[in-house]
C-alpha cells in the first residue's frame, strides 16, 4: 500500500488511530450506522452517503422535542455525530463518476444495504473489490452475502429471533412471549464483529498491501452471541430456559432482581458456593438486626446454604425493601458484593463515576445547542479527546465532497 | 494434577505442538492474563486470527470456565451447581473460549513466578488483563515498569467501570454491568419489572470491544504511535450500544422510567406494526414478525391468504395498525397458533415479509440451513473432552481466515514451550519450577 494514502501516513503523538482512515458510508439501518459511527470515533473520516430523502433514520425518531423533521431525529443523531453527509441518488452509484472517485480516495467502504437492495442498485462487491484492489468493503447483510437465506428480510426483533438470543429473554411466565432486549441489539451485534473484521483487514493490508471484502452476517453475529446457551447444546445437549432479568438455565433459579425502598430495583445473584460473599451478606444484614438465623452454625455448611436458600431468599427481599437502591448498591459494593443498581438511561447523566471519568461529552448541534452524547468506550494513553462534529444536515457536505471529487477528475 | 508429570505426558502429543501462525496478526505475541468468559472471550478473537496468544493461570485460582459443569452427559444443572473438586480440563466453556491459545500455569505470588512473567512480558507486544483494578499493581506490573519491560506494549486493561473514577473498585459481572448501564432497564414490558438479559450480554458484547481496543492500538503501532495503555469500562460500552433512547433522555428529558416504557416487542420508532412475537404450534415456541409501511403490510395480507379482518379501517394505514395493536395480534395469533414457527416463517419470507421462527440453540446448531451453509460451527479435537463443537466468526473475509489449530490448552500444558522455547529455560530447570510450584 502506498503511503500516498493518508491512512499510511506515520500518526504523530496524540492522533486518533484511525486519523487519515477515509471510510464512505452506505448505511440505512443501525448497523451500519453503529460501524460508521465507531471509525469516527476512532479518528476516521466518514462520508455517509444519503439518499436525497435521508437515510431511514431521519424518518424514525424519536425527534427532537417530538416535532419530526429529518434534521431533528435522535436516532440519526445518535449513529451518525462526526460524519460527512452527502446526498446523493442511490440509483446512480453504480453508474455515477462521483461513486467511482470516491471508492478510489476510501479506504473502507461500509455497507449495510440487503443483496436484493445491491443487485437492484447493480452494485457488485467483487467487481468493486477488483476496481479497486486496496479498499476494504465491509458488508454487513441480514444473514451473509450467501447461503440458502441470504436474501431474507430481517429486522432488529427478527433477527434477535432467528439467532436463539431472543428466546433466553423474558419473563419466568412462559405464557408472555420472549420480550426483546432493548436498543437495537442485533444490529449492534454485528456491527462489533464488523468493526473487527475492518480492523483486522486494516491490519492485513499494512502487511500484504491488498483490500478485502468482509461478509458480515448479523444472524451469524447475534447467533454467537447467546453466551451460554451453545455450550449447553454443545455439552450437555440441554435447552435453557428463560427467567425473568436473570440468566436463562436448563432448570428454574431463585430470582435476581430486587425491589427496593424507593421502587427501584437492584440486580444480585448470591454464589452460594463461595464463602466470601456469603460471610459479607450475613453481616450486612446483621449490621441492620435482618440476620434472624442466617448467623446459625449451620450455615457455614454449603449444603445446608443450599437447601434453605429460599428462605435466604425471602429474607433478602425484606432486606432490600428496607433501603433504597443506591444505598444498597453502594452498601453491597463497599462489603465487596456484585450489586448493580437498575439504572434508567436518565440516572447516567447524574451518575458521579461517570462525571469524574469526563464520560459524557458536550457537541454543539448547531440551532440547538449542547447534546451530551457518550464519549468512544477506547481510552487511548496515546490519544487525546478531540471534539467530534455535530450530526450533520441532510446533504450538509455534497458540495464540500462531490465538488472536490469533481475538481481532482 | 502434577505440572511436572503433565509436562512429560504432553509434549509426546505432535497434533498439539505449536507452531508458526498464519492470519493478519501472526507475528503478534499476547501476555494474556484474562481470565472468565469475558476476559478469554477477548483475546480469542487475536488467537483466532493469528497472535501467539500465552494464557497464564493460576492453579490456586482456577478460571471459572475450567469449573462450570459444561461437561457432556451431564444433563440438566445450572451453570452454579458446580461438582466440588471438578477436572479443569473437562470444562466445555473454557474449552470454547479458549482455542488457539497457548496455556501456562505461573504462580505470581512467588518472586520467581513474576521475574518470568517480566520475561514473558519482554518478548510480548501486547499484554491483556481483566482482574480487578490493583491487581496487577500489586505484582509490580504498573503502567510504567511494564513499559520498561517493553517500549512498544500495548497495555489492554479490561474492567467493568474502567481504572479511575470512585466506583473503579466495584465488582461486577455481566448482568451487573447490564443493570448499571442502563441495557436491562430499557427490556420488558409496560408497568411490569424488566425483563432485562437472559444472559450475560454485556461479557460477549466488552469482549468484543476490547478485541477492537486492541487491534485499533496494533494498527496505530504500526503506524508509528508506538505502544499505549488501554482502559476500557464494560459499563461504558454498555452505554453506547443503548442506542437512541439514551438522547430522548438526555434532550428531550424523557424518563425511561414512565409507565408505557419499555414497550416489550412494540416498536415505537418507527411506529411499525403489526411487530411482535406470536404464539405457534408447540410448548413454548413462537415466531417473531415485523411488518414496516403499506407495502410490506400489503404482501402480509397476502400472505395470510387476505382474512377479511385486514380490511378493518382500524388497520389501514401503519399509524391505525400501531393504535389497534390489541386487536391486531389477536388476529395475528389467530393464524400463527395453527402452524409452527418455521412453517409461518417460511410463508410469510416467501412472501417479502420480515418473519423468523423464535430458534433455539438447537435449532441453531442442527438444522438451520443458513448457519450449516455458512460453516459457523466448526468442530476440534481435545485430548480429555474429545470431539467438540466451537462458535465460529460471524464474518468471512476474501484475503485471510481463522488459524483455528487447536482446542482449548490443558492446564499447563504449554509450559514446556513458553518456558523452554520462548525463554530459553532448560528442561531441567522447568521441572525444578514445576516442583516448586513457581508454575
Amino acid at each position: 500500500m502506498g503511503v500516498s494514502r493518508p491512512s499510511g501516513a506515520p500518526l504523530t503523538p496524540g492522533q486518533a488511530p484511525y486519523t487519515g482512515v477515509r471510510v464512505v458510508e452506505l448505511a440505512d439501518d443501525p448497523a451500519g450506522e453503529m460501524l460508521g459511527l465507531q471509525l469516527a470515533n476512532l479518528g476516521a473520516d466518514v462520508v455517509k452517503l444519503e439518499p436525497p430523502g435521508g437515510s431511514s433514520s431521519r424518518q424514525a425518531g424519536p425527534f427532537v422535542d417530538d416535532v419530526a423533521d429529518p434534521d431533528r431525529s435522535l436516532a440519526y443523531w445518535y449513529y451518525n455525530i462526526g460524519k460527512r453527509s452527502v446526498a446523493l441518488d442511490y440509483a446512480e452509484l453504480s453508474a455515477g463518476a462521483a461513486f467511482e472517485a470516491l471508492l478510489d480516495d476510501a479506504d473502507i467502504l461500509v455497507s449495510s444495504l440487503h443483496p436484493l437492495q445491491l443487485a437492484e442498485l447493480g452494485i457488485d462487491f467483487d467487481a468493486l473489490a477488483h476496481a479497486h484492489p486496496e479498499l476494504i468493503v465491509v458488508s454487513i447483510t441480514p444473514f451473509g452475502l450467501t447461503g440458502p437465506w441470504a436474501t431474507r428480510l430481517s429486522s432488529d426483533l427478527v433477527g434477535l429471533a432467528a439467532s436463539g438470543l431472543l428466546v433466553m429473554c423474558g419473563y419466568d411466565d412462559h405464557a408472555i412471549p420472549p420480550i426483546r432486549p432493548g436498543g437495537n441489539q442485533a444490529f449492534h451485534t454485528a456491527a462489533s464483529f464488523a468493526h473487527q473484521g475492518a480492523v483486522l483487514a486494516l491490519i492485513e493490508r499494512q502487511r500484504t498491501g491488498r483490500g478485502a471484502l468482509i461478509d458480515v452476517s448479523m444472524h451469524e453475529a447475534a447467533a454467537m452471541t447467546v453466551e451460554l446457551a451453545n455450550m449447553y447444546w454443545f455439552y450437555p445437549r440441554v435447552l435453557v430456559q428463560r427467567q425473568t432479568c436473570r440468566h436463562a438455565q436448563p432448570v428454574p433459579t431463585q430470582p435476581a432482581l430486587f425491589e427496593c425502598a424507593d421502587g427501584r430495583y437492584i440486580y444480585f445473584v448470591l454464589i452460594l458456593a463461595d464463602p466470601k460473599p456469603w460471610r459479607a451478606l450475613v453481616e450486612w444484614l446483621d449490621s441492620a438486626g435482618m440476620a434472624t438465623d442466617l448467623t446459625d452454625d449451620g450455615y457455614n455448611d454449603l449444603e445446608f446454604r443450599q437447601a434453605n436458600f429460599a428462605h435466604v431468599q425471602e429474607l433478602l427481599e425484606v432486606f432490600f425493601l428496607t433501603r433504597t437502591a443506591d444505598a444498597a448498591f453502594h452498601d453491597g459494593q463497599a462489603r465487596s458484593l456484585p450489586i448493580g443498581i437498575l439504572n434508567a438511561a436518565e440516572d447516567l447523566y447524574q451518575d458521579e463515576h461517570l462525571a469524574q471519568r469526563e464520560f459524557f461529552e458536550n457537541i454543539d448541534q448547531p440551532g440547538f445547542g449542547d447534546v451530551r452524547y457518550p464519549s468512544p468506550p477506547w481510552r487511548m494513553s496515546t490519544r487525546r479527546g478531540g471534539s467530534r462534529a455535530p450530526a450533520p444536515k441532510l446533504g450538509e457536505h455534497t458540495e464540500q465532497v462531490l465538488g472536490k471529487v469533481a475538481d481532482v477528475r | 494434577m502434577n505440572s511436572a508429570s503433565a509436562l512429560g505426558d504432553l509434549r509426546s502429543d505432535p497434533d498439539r505442538t505449536p507452531g508458526p501462525r498464519s492470519g493478519p496478526l501472526q507475528g503478534i505475541t499476547v501476555t494474556d492474563f484474562c481470565w472468565m468468559g469475558v476476559g478469554s472471550l477477548a483475546t480469542r478473537l487475536l488467537a483466532d486470527f493469528g497472535a501467539r496468544v500465552i494464557r497464564i493461570e493460576d492453579r490456586k485460582r482456577l478460571d471459572m470456565p475450567r469449573r462450570l459443569p459444561f461437561y457432556k452427559g451431564a444433563g440438566l444443572r445450572s451453570y452454579g451447581e458446580e461438582l466440588v473438586d471438578p477436572d479443569p480440563n473437562l470444562g466445555g466453556c473454557f474449552n470454547n473460549y479458549n482455542r488457539n491459545k497457548l496455556g501456562v500455569t505461573l504462580n505470581m505470588s512467588a518472586p520467581e513466578g513474576r521475574a518470568l512473567a517480566e520475561r514473558l512480558i519482554s518478548i510480548s507486544s501486547v499484554l491483556t488483563e481483566n482482574f480487578a483494578p490493583g491487581v496487577m499493581e500489586k505484582w509490580g506490573l504498573t503502567e510504567s515498569h511494564v513499559r520498561e519491560l517493553r517500549p512498544d506494549i500495548i497495555y489492554a486493561r479490561m474492567s467493568g467501570f474502567g481504572h479511575s473514577g470512585p466506583y473503579a473498585d466495584y465488582r461486577s459481572w455481566g448482568p451487573v454491568v447490564q443493570a448499571i448501564c442502563g441495557l436491562s432497564g430499557i427490556s420488558g414490558l409496560p408497568e411490569r419489572e424488566p425483563s432485562g438479559w437472559g444472559l450475560s450480554y454485556m461479557d460477549n458484547q466488552a469482549a468484543y470491544y476490547n478485541s477492537v481496543g486492541v487491534l485499533a492500538a496494533i494498527f496505530a503501532r504500526n503506524r508509528g504511535a508506538g505502544g499505549c495503555d488501554l482502559d476500557v469500562s464494560a459499563i461504558e460500552a454498555g452505554i453506547e450500544l443503548l442506542g437512541p433512547a439514551l438522547l430522548d433522555a438526555g434532550v428531550n428529558g424523557r424518563s425511561t422510567r414512565r409507565p408505557d416504557f419499555p414497550s416489550g416487542n412494540r416498536l415505537d420508532h418507527p411506529a411499525a406494526a403489526p411487530h411482535g412475537v406470536y404464539p405457534s404450534t408447540g410448548i413454548d415456541r413462537w415466531v417473531a414478525i415485523a411488518v414496516f409501511g403499506d407495502a410490506e403490510w400489503t404482501r402480509f395480507v397476502a400472505a395470510l391468504g387476505h382474512p377479511d379482518w385486514a380490511e378493518d379501517p382500524e388497520f389501514a394505514t401503519e399509524q391505525a395498525r400501531f393504535d389497534h395493536q390489541d386487536r391486531l395480534d389477536a388476529y395475528i395469533s389467530e393464524w400463527t397458533r395453527t402452524r409452527t414457527g418455521h412453517e409461518a416463517m417460511e410463508t410469510l419470507q416467501a412472501a417479502g415479509v420480515r418473519a423468523a421462527a423464535v430458534q433455539t440453540a438447537e435449532d441453531i446448531n442442527e438444522t438451520d440451513p443458513q448457519i450449516a451453509f455458512r460453516g459457523t460451527f466448526f468442530e476440534l479435537d481435545h485430548p480429555v473432552i474429545g470431539e467438540a463443537r466451537f462458535e465460529g466468526v460471524p464474518f468471512q473475509a476474501s484475503t485471510f481466515e481463522p488459524d483455528n489449530w487447536r482446542s482449548g490448552p490443558l492446564l499447563g500444558e504449554d509450559v514446556g514451550y513458553v518456558f523452554g522455547e520462548l525463554l530459553g529455560l532448560s528442561e531441567s530447570e522447568i521441572k525444578d519450577l514445576a516442583e516448586r510450584e513457581v508454575l
